[in-house]
């Protein structure tokens, strides 16, 4: 029999008869989670510098207007860089562990021309009474100048073709970049403050050196790798061998040279395949000479894809020997066969000749194995194939600094682009120290985007409008997330012009994603290193100890925090991190 | 609105006449439809519950369990190894008086590997402190489930409804099914008597010490006896809303029957017609079928047995070692009685597995049982081969 007074007391069931908030299960822990804002690889990755995590956070939500302006805060031009970059950023993108990287670049492409279609503009500036030469107006010059221009110095940009954008313009053909696009981002780059003379070559008569130096206060040399690299085989100077760049820039400039029927390309960069899908528009059959294989090919792999759609043929390790004419008329290319050999310093594999020997019939022949510099119109003793700089983009004449081609960097927008913002950190840092009014101490490191050589201006300038989390410099990798939680979802892939279209002239190819498909598309972004309010920690925690933050994030009530870890396994992006409790 | 449908489907109907907000399910045959039915009507806005796809039936019935203590009305569908697998958390279920309801088609367990009917899987379940309800038919199967979770959240106890494989589980049937704001009328929005609230933390299920235990379970008895009356009373409104009720037990044509079978389940509807065709022979023998296991219905059943010569319990399921489990069940029910109401009470184990229960089967065994010889232990094992 129940004792009745005893059965009244006991509940139905095991239920504390006091609320467990007088149990501080916080007391048991030894580990403790915390919210760390952490490096996403693809910011890491971007030589630009760009919050790449942070405008595809903000298209997530569809603020568009806001995700552009943080683009536009690191990238003066990135409808052009979102057409043309050989985007790093998707390399690197933890994405592709599950299902294809994120396509950063049609996602930058759309928001790149959403802002022209807008027409956002820079935020006005105070100016700071000082000025800045800028030496050349292609991606390297024009960061630069947008980026001093942001920072309320006068800019003024010096270049010598009669019209600016540099290699963008004279190098990169139509059909990647139509002109109207590159137009309009200098015209914004312009608009934010940038002043740019056209057909003025600094250092010829016009322009003295010595009078640039002396009337600005500091001056950026971006005046890039024009001189394009002999073959060093004998008859390269007969009619119909020519340089592809120049081949390039004539066309570029709307010439239409004649070339024969019959055209093959030197080089595997991305000169080369501009040179051969060019020829194939003028009318040409159209064959690349590698001498190592595809997967040596320094071109965007994209573009070499393009090129081979269009019917451009490749001959792989094979090298020029030498040249068959008629008369002082091009017949056809002499050719060795090559073989790869060990590594050398640039880790692909070193093509070695052989005795085998072939011939390819040409009517033209179109070089394409590199560009140098031309030291002699500089302002500096002693440079060779590059301008030395130090870590802030200074060569060793004070006040002066380079990027871009003529310094020692990757031969690409988005270095040249990066280039600039440095050179503009640099010069800037420079100016305020000889002011006395030097801006706190920020050491390079401090600046950069993870571990590798890019910086960031907002960094710099510390005016980040994405709340930060216990930042840390540390780059997420597949390993720091929690796929678990991601859904598969293909990636989207850029819409590109019908092939008898694209042969047939020069019209846009690649025409990327339409918005939806670009939002869709960041959606795909796993955003990694950076809480986007999944809300997982706080559905998964099991002492309901993380509450919403007013505003941003999340709080973690250490009372009751047991320290289980359970919110940092399930965090799907790497945002959560577990420390030793009692350590800092 | 009359539907013809398979037993499984007049569960699934059921669960969602109920608005049943959390179901979490791990497929098994012949259970599987049951849930499929349902994910399809989570998915295109039929019902509207949360359907949590699970990695094992024990993570199922604590999805359930976790569901419950949040206040939600939640279900679940198994059979066999996969109630076998549950046990742990049937047990949780009760002990947290968490008032689930399950159902479950009685599949053999293997091995030998068999995916037929054979009430062994539930049966196990005894002890593990869930109300058991067998069915009959697709209709009553529909009509049990509603009532289930009526009754479930009355007494705040764990409810199994149980069906035969195939015999129901995929056999269709005209069903009648009962209009929404009928069973809205029955069956309002759960309203827990306690539940997980964030806001006034308790903590569920922790140590409880001897000094206490004791009281606990008297607590799930006392409800388990108030579970009789509690379902007496549910019935009769789901009578006077419907029509239909079926009794914890029902007899028929009992009145002055000399020897009467209990049956339970499909072989009930077999047994039917056996007698219906012995009684225009002048035969008087009748049934009861037992629909109640737990709680068992020891009042009602002493009430209709008493004073009857003989008794034969058709069990297709087998307590090994022992016997059949409602002939066991039964004769402690019937000891107390007086020696003279007392009836002779013998249990036979059949159809194991699936076998065919055929009428000539039951005749038989009303046959034996009417000479009064004594039955060897193979008899008792209608038509093994031993």
């Amino acid at each position: 029999m129940p004792e009745a007074a005893r059965s009244r007391r006991v509940p139905e069931l095991a239920i504390s008869s006091t609320s467990t908030l007088v149990t501080h299960t916080g007391s048991w822990k030894y580990m403790r989670p915390e919210y760390h804002d952490r490096v996403a690889p693809c910011n890491q990755g971007c030589p630009v510098g760009i919050d790449i995590e942070g405008y595809m956070a903000l298209l997530r939500e569809g603020r568009l207007t806001d995700a552009a302006d943080l683009l536009l805060r690191e990238n003066p031009m990135p409808a052009t860089t979102g057409r043309v970059c050989h985007h790093p950023c998707e390399s690197a993108c933890n994405r592709r562990e599950l299902d294809g990287a994120v396509a950063i670049h049609a996602v930058e492409r759309m928001l790149g021309d959403f802002a022209l279609e807008r027409e956002l503009a820079a935020p006005p500036v105070s100016p700071r009474g000082t000025a800045v030469a800028v030496v050349g107006s292609g991606p390297a010059g024009l960061a630069c100048a947008y980026h001093l221009a942001r920072l309320g110095h006068r800019v003024t940009v010096f270049e010598a073709a009669a019209e600016a954008g540099g290699m963008l313009r004279l190098g990169i053909p139509e059909y990647r970049l139509p002109r109207v696009v590159l137009d309009r981002e200098i015209n914004r780059i312009r608009a934010a403050g940038v002043t740019i003379h056209c057909g003025v070559r600094v250092g010829s008569e016009d322009l003295p050196w010595g009078t640039l130096l002396a009337r600005f206060d500091a001056t950026f040399l971006a005046s890039g790798a024009h001189v394009s690299r002999p073959l060093g085989v004998a008859g390269e100077t007969a009619i119909g061998v020519r340089a592809g760049l120049d081949f390039l820039k004539e066309v570029n400039r709307g010439g239409r040279p004649s070339i024969g029927d019959v055209v093959v390309t030197v080089g595997g960069g991305n000169t080369a395949i501009d040179c051969a899908r060019t020829a194939r528009r003028l009318g040409a059959r159209s064959t690349i000479l590698y001498r190592r294989t595809r997967a040596e090919m320094p071109a965007i792999a994209q573009e070499i894809d393009e090129a081979e759609r269009e019917g451009v043929e490749f001959v792989f390790l094979a090298a020029p020997v030498g040249f068959t004419l008629d008369g002082d008329r091009l017949r056809a290319i002499e050719c060795t066969r090559m073989q790869l050999g060990p590594p050398d310093e640039s880790g692909r594999r070193r093509p070695v000749p052989t005795d085998e020997r072939f011939t390819l019939p040409a009517d033209t022949v179109l070089t394409a194995i590199g560009e140098a510099i031309d030291p002699d119109g500089l302002p500096l003793a002693g440079t060779g194939t590059a301008i030395p700089t130090d870590m802030w983009g200074q060569t060793a004449r004070a006040g002066v600094f380079a990027g871009g081609d003529l310094a020692e960097q990757p031969r690409s927008v988005a270095d040249a682009l990066g280039a600039g913002k440095r050179a503009a950190i640099g010069i800037d840092r420079h100016l305020r120290e000889r002011a006395g009014a030097p801006l706190e101490h920020r050491e390079p490191d401090a600046l950069r985007l993870g571990g590798r050589g890019n910086l960031s201006m907002t960094r710099w300038r510390d005016d980040d409008p994405v709340p930060r989390v216990a930042p840390l410099n540390e780059v997420v990798t597949y390993e720091d997330l929690n796929p678990a939680h991601f859904e598969r979802a293909n990636r989207h892939e850029d819409w590109s012009l019908p092939l008898e279209a694209a042969v047939g002239g020069f019209d846009e190819v690649n025409r990327g994603l339409d918005r939806p498909a670009g939002l869709a598309e960041a959606r795909r972004c796993f955003n990694c290193g950076v809480c986007n309010e999944c809300e997982l920690c706080l559905i998964f925690c099991p002492d309901v100890a993380i509450t919403r933050r007013n505003g941003h994030g999340f709080l973690i009530d250490l009372t009751y925090c047991k320290g289980c870890g359970v919110c940092v396994t399930e965090c799907p992006r790497g945002a959560m991190l577990l420390t030793r409790e009692g350590l800092s | 609105m009359k539907k013809v449908m398979v037993g499984n489907h007049a569960v699934s109907w059921g669960a969602r006449l109920a608005r049943v907000e959390v179901i979490s399910a791990y497929p098994i045959t012949p259970q599987t439809q049951v849930v499929e039915e349902l994910s399809e009507m989570c998915a295109d806005g039929r019902l509207a519950a949360r359907f949590i796809k699970v990695e094992s039936e024990h993570s199922a019935m604590a999805a359930c369990i976790g569901a419950s203590a949040a206040g939600a009305r939640a279900f679940t569908a198994t059979s066999s190894q996969g109630l076998a697998l549950m046990h742990e958390m049937l047990h949780w279920a009760t002990g947290g008086r968490h008032p689930v309801v399950l159902a479950n088609i009685n599949r053999a367990l293997g091995p030998g590997w068999n995916i037929w009917t054979d009430q062994t899987d539930s049966l196990s379940q005894r002890d593990t402190g869930w109300v058991q309800l067998y069915c009959e038919t697709n209709q009553e199967v529909l009509d049990t489930t509603v009532m289930a979770f009526r009754l479930a959240e009355t007494v705040d106890l764990p409810v199994m409804i149980v069906l035969d494989a195939f015999y129901l589980s995929h056999t269709a049937e005209p069903v009648d099914i009962p209009d929404q704001e009928v069973v809205d009328v029955f069956l309002p929005t759960r309203e827990a008597h306690r539940k997980l609230d964030v806001n006034d933390p308790h903590a569920f299920g922790a140590l409880v010490r001897p000094d206490s235990y004791m009281e606990m379970r008297w607590q799930q008895q006392e409800a388990m006896d108030r579970t009789h009356d509690v379902f007496e009373a549910v019935e009769r409104e789901w009578q006077r809303l419907t029509g239909r009720r079926y009794g914890a037990i029902e007899s028929y044509r009992a009145r002055d029957a000399d020897l009467l079978l209990v049956t339970s389940g499909t072989i009930t509807s077999t047994a039917r017609s056996v007698i219906d065709r012995r009684r225009e022979r002048g035969d008087a023998v009748g049934l009861v079928k037992v629909k109640m296991f737990r709680p068992f219905p020891t009042a009602a059943l002493r009430a209709a047995l008493s004073g009857v010569s003989r008794v034969a319990v058709l069990d297709r399921n087998v307590s090994v070692g022992h016997a059949g489990i409602f002939a066991e069940e039964l004769r402690s029910a019937l000891y107390d009685l007086p020696p003279d109401d007392r009836p002779r009470v013998q249990g036979f184990v059949l159809g194991l597995g699936g076998r065919d229960v055929t009428p000539a089967v039951i005749d038989r065994i009303i046959d034996a049982v009417r000479e009064d010889r004594p039955i060897e232990r193979e008899d008792l094992w209608v038509g093994v081969n031993p």
